[in-house]
């Protein structure tokens, strides 16, 4: 599916926005204004908010704890990110879920702490919506570490198995934790697994955010129409250490300089130069008016009120 | 009118009755088409395969679909097969289930039922027979229903199916074939109210699931030796009715608790700890705690009947309560 030049400069802008939030929130967890670390992604921004761009709010994505792409991908802004990361009142949660990102009104689904439970939960999302008879699509996004999870393979045999409106997207980005994959991965590729359940999968370029947009935007297509489940795997690449504090070095300098070569924001901003749609003056304008965004809400996040204390007794129960 | 019927039957009963009121409630799990312990059996002929769905072998996935469908509008009940695999989706259901309500602030709720056949019934071996409803207790935001009769399992079912939390459902499997009065009409029994089954005014006994009848049985042989002893059925253990347990025990001033699950770190613990920390001016002798021994259970029926509480350990906890013991 064809990537238009107006959703292309919103995805841009978005991939922007995460890279520069990313940075910020680094510093700001560094200098310990906010309490949690950070894990960040930087150099694959194309995937979370690629995949993003062909769903609906009403849709549903699990994402996952590395970076902003998928989150800000789906319409979560600076503002609720940081207040919910410094632990304010003025959070969605009140100070309840900081990294654990959450806004069901939007279709953003839980962010377990747990590493691959949201695969169980994604096959329920998308059970419910098939048995509600709504055409609501399920995306479970989740790195090549987390296919390791034991509810990996009963998810893509219940998808299959039930035809699910259910997207699983492999976020390949070469590094679990502290090790190259294949340290502890055993397949160059995750996708074919679910060949194995009888599940189409396909294996795209990461780094190109219309190729992410595309190959998105046709598994949701298919499970929208009821087609069934589908596995995509994005190769990407994570430039930055495992979190905040990591002080790396397990990453080859010559490998990273291939992948900074390969940048997807870089390459975007290509294709709209050479097409024409982009100028510098609009990536001026873009970047400054970024900084704004953000810088207004850390201030916003700074100036808050932490919850009150005497909160934790509500919502223990439904 | 009263009939009797069947545990399973109470349980069928309220599955059909919430199944025709509210179309958002399911049931899913290892062949429950089928039914294998019958609870659930022929529910697919009056509502399909749609709403009574086998699931592939794996509880932890079962149990995090249910609670995706939760947090997305329906009312799933998840059964699974024998109590004792409970752990093998221990984290679907403490670290997931009960804390995103909480978590998200109440953005998030999560209604769904885990149905689940459990308890030592004589030679089912060490991982079929546990009784494991204390291991629920600790984690927040679940509740836990261990119904011991017929009556109890139909209306604490259908609460449950209704509540907006995740309910643990325990059904110890020597009940399930046991018969009891139900009435025709439909009736609900409310989480968190204990039932008195017997009243007394020496020992206030309070017994949970397969033990209520074991505790009513040596109540009914203490009183022959004029020994009147009150058994209190808690019936959830969470939420946990203390105010009726507290009556009793400003009448009694003495406190007996047996459970099949272990002692070491039971029910019965918590109940102790909180009859010290609460009710110490109205303990006249030290708390008894009946509970299976800290130890796999062992196959012969001989070994598992010496593991776990029996009518006569009850009898002899509640004469050391009284300082009367052989």
């Amino acid at each position: 599916m064809q990537l238009e030049d107006d959703k292309r400069k919103e995805l841009y802008r978005k991939m922007v926005t995460v890279r520069l939030l990313e940075k910020r929130v680094e510093q700001l967890v560094t200098a310990a204004r906010i309490p949690c670390s950070g894990h960040f992604g930087l150099g694959q921004e194309a995937v979370g908010v690629g995949i993003c761009g062909p769903l609906r709010y009403s849709d549903y994505i699990f994402g996952t704890h590395r970076g902003f792409a998928e989150y800000i991908g789906k319409g979560l802004t600076p503002r609720e990110i940081l207040s919910e990361y410094y632990g304010k009142a003025t959070s969605l949660s009140r100070g309840r879920l900081g990294q654990h990102l959450l806004k069901p009104e939007i279709g953003i689904m839980p962010l377990p702490s747990s590493l691959g439970s949201e695969f169980g939960m994604a096959v329920g999302t998308a059970l419910s919506t098939k048995l509600r008879g709504s055409d609501q699509v399920t995306v479970n996004l989740f790195g090549e570490g987390t296919a390791g999870q034991a509810d990996f393979g009963p998810s893509l045999e219940m998808a299959s198995l039930w035809q699910l409106p259910l997207v699983f997207v492999c976020n390949n980005n070469q590094y679990v934790e502290l090790a190259h994959y294949r340290n502890v991965v055993a397949t160059e590729d995750i996708a074919p697994r679910a060949g194995a359940y009888g599940i189409p999968y396909e294996i795209v370029d990461g780094n190109d955010i219309a190729l992410v947009y595309g190959a998105t935007a046709e598994a949701v297509s298919r499970a929208r129409q009821g087609e069934g489940p589908m596995f995509l795997e994005f190769k990407t690449y994570r430039r930055c250490t495992h979190y905040t504090g990591d002080p790396g070095g397990y990453q080859p300098q010559e490998e990273i300089e291939i992948w900074v070569q390969k940048d997807p924001i870089d390459r975007c901003r290509a294709t709209m130069m050479a097409e024409g749609m982009w100028t510098e003056a609009d990536e001026q304008a873009m970047l400054a008016s970024i900084a704004d965004e953000i810088e207004a809400a850390v201030k916003f996040a700074e100036e808050s009120p932490y919850p009150d204390p005497a909160t934790i007794y509500e919502h223990i129960y439904a | 009118m009263n009939r009797r019927i069947t545990f399973i039957q109470a349980v069928r009963e309220a599955f059909q009755e919430e199944m025709r009121r509210d179309e958002r409630v399911f049931v899913m799990g290892q062949d429950v088409q089928a039914g294998i312990f019958a609870t659930t059996s022929k529910l697919v002929d009056e509502f399909g395969p749609a709403r009574v769905i086998n699931t592939p072998i794996c509880e932890s996935a079962s149990v995090g679909a249910a609670v995706g469908a939760a947090m997305t509008g329906l009312r799933p009940v998840v059964q699974i097969m024998f109590g004792d695999f409970n752990y093998l989706a221990m984290e679907m259901t403490a670290n997931q289930a009960g804390q995103w309500h909480y978590i998200s602030d109440g953005a998030l709720k999560v209604p769904m039922v885990i149905e689940t056949p459990s308890g030592a019934r004589g030679g089912a071996g060490y991982g079929h027979s546990q009784s494991l409803e204390a291991a629920f207790i600790l984690p927040p935001g679940l509740k836990v229903a261990v119904p011991a009769t017929p009556y109890d399992a139909k209306g604490l079912l259908k609460s449950a199916i209704r509540d907006d939390n995740p309910v643990l459902f325990f059904e110890h499997r020597r009940l399930l074939p046991q018969r009891g009065e139900v009435p025709e009409e439909e009736y609900l029994i409310p989480l968190g109210q204990a039932d008195i089954k017997r009243v007394g005014s020496d020992v206030t006994l309070v017994a949970v699931s397969v033990t209520v009848h074991k505790a009513l049985a040596a109540a009914e042989k203490l009183s022959q030796r004029g020994i009147e002893v009150e058994v209190i059925d808690p019936r959830t253990l969470v939420p946990l009715d203390k105010d009726t347990i507290f009556q009793s025990l400003q009448k009694t001033y003495h406190l007996v608790v047996v459970e099949e699950g272990r002692k070491r770190g039971g029910f019965g613990a918590e109940l102790a700890a909180i009859a010290v920390e609460e009710w110490f001016d109205y303990l006249d002798a030290p708390v008894q705690r009946l509970g299976t021994i800290s130890a796999a259970l062992p196959y012969s029926p001989v070994l598992e009947a010496a593991c776990i509480p029996s009518e006569e350990d009850i009898v002899q906890a509640v004469l050391r309560s009284l300082g009367q013991e052989e």
